[in-house]
């Protein structure tokens, strides 16, 4: 079995403070360049002191928008989390998908509304 | 052109209501000389500077001389410490009391230099209110969103304002962000395709779920998590926007309309620096739960 490949976001972001979101692009890219190949990643937090919402929505609530529930859940783990900062990633998870169901039916009404005038 | 300051600046309605009157006196001014008055002007709450900063900033990129006059000592005093008076002619000042957070311009694109801003301001002090570990991170956090809003949905080209002020005796902490983008009414009819007025707009971005980010990174949860702070601390969120106003405080949401339009978003943010709320969830830190 393949190990996990490691990512450490206080390596990615070069700082304790992950508030950008142009940072959290950053940890973003690396996860999806591993998942796409099929790899599992441990995402680790240590030395990172401050995060946003902006961070997280970036580095890992649009991973949503491109896999499965079920896809992050096994390729992704996160480890040296303070209990407050897994807190605000777990919020920021439960909207990222939320904001993709609703993005995905705001989509297909969008489709429809337009395939209705092309109809007329 | 000269224009009088009222007797007072507090971070309220009717702050926001006068320094707002000062710009639509100006706004459309170009190459002229615009003389502010402040002789009358008693007290002036120093977190306001960042609004009153981005409104000069504006006047300014019409080429416009501005000169403030016959400001009283005291109110000089207290806007020469945090720096808000050197970009108008005056020298910096030492911050004896150490209770200042400085005046300061940012571009969108200066995330780094406003986080190392902020961390230096916040370094625990004797002057500082004793805070504790908890509070102090969601603090820091907190202004952190209200610039990242700032920075993801203003567009502004002309810069972010901040400014804050420490009350040690009275356990409160004052801080302000100001942009000069396009303001949450035009974000918010942009995304709903329709007309909306701007008291209401800052109520829908205000509320769960809502958000006018689209694209591929997820948004929604930096206002809701700022109101959640609020209520915890027992501080006051502030806003204003275009022509409209929305205040937070006591678990309880109010809106209302400014007789004239701000230029942007301002987001006020009042930390109750006594707070002893753990600020840990421990029923939803389980890593293994997250996704």
């Amino acid at each position: 079995m393949q190990k996990d490949t490691k990512v450490s976001v206080y390596e990615v972001v070069g700082s304790p403070l992950c508030v950008a979101s142009d940072d959290g692009q950053k940890v973003h890219d690396r996860l999806a360049v591993a998942f796409g190949r099929d790899r599992r990643v441990a995402l680790s937090f240590l030395n990172v002191s401050t995060m946003t919402s902006a961070f997280l929505n970036a580095a890992i609530g649009q991973l949503y928008g491109t896999f499965t529930e079920d896809q992050v859940r096994s390729m992704l783990k996160v480890e040296d989390i303070e209990p407050q900062d897994a807190a605000l990633l777990k919020r920021v998870v439960e909207t990222a998908k939320l904001y993709f169901q609703d993005r995905h039916r705001f989509d297909q009404a969008v489709r429809e509304v337009l395939e209705d005038d092309d109809d007329d | 052109m000269r224009l009088v300051l009222p007797q007072q600046i507090r971070h309220d309605y009717a702050g926001f209501e006068a320094l707002t009157q000062l710009h639509a006196r100006a706004k459309d001014l170009f190459l002229e000389e615009i003389e502010i008055d402040m002789g009358t002007t008693v007290w002036f709450d120093a977190d306001m500077c960042a609004v009153f900063g981005a409104i000069l900033y504006r006047l300014g990129d019409n080429l416009n001389t501005v000169n403030l006059v016959n400001i009283p000592s005291g109110v000089e005093s207290l806007l020469s410490k945090n720096g808000f008076l050197s970009h108008y002619g005056r020298l910096s000042i030492p911050d004896s009391w150490g209770t200042t957070i400085s005046y300061q311009r940012f571009d969108v694109t200066d995330d780094r230099y406003f986080s190392g801003y902020i961390e230096a301001e916040f370094i625990p002090r004797s002057e500082m209110p004793e805070m504790s570990k908890g509070l102090l991170k969601r603090c820091r956090e907190s202004i952190f969103e209200i610039f990242s809003n700032a920075v993801l949905h203003s567009r502004t080209s002309m810069g972010i304002f901040s400014c804050g002020q420490f009350f040690p005796r009275q356990n409160r902490l004052d801080f302000t962000v100001a942009d000069l983008g396009v303001g949450i009414r035009q974000n918010v009819s942009e995304y709903l395709r329709q007309d909306i007025s701007a008291d209401q707009a800052i109520v829908w971005a205000t509320e769960e779920n809502n958000t006018t980010k689209g694209g591929p990174v997820p948004g929604r949860l930096g206002l809701k998590l700022l109101c959640e702070f609020v209520d915890l601390n027992g501080g006051r969120l502030q806003i204003a926007s275009d022509y409209g106003y929305w205040r937070r405080s006591n678990r309880k949401s109010s809106s209302s309309q400014l007789g004239h339009l701000f230029p942007g978003t301002v987001v006020n943010l009042e930390i109750n620096t006594a707070d002893t709320h753990s600020y840990i969830l421990p029923s939803e830190s389980k890593v293994d739960d997250i996704f």
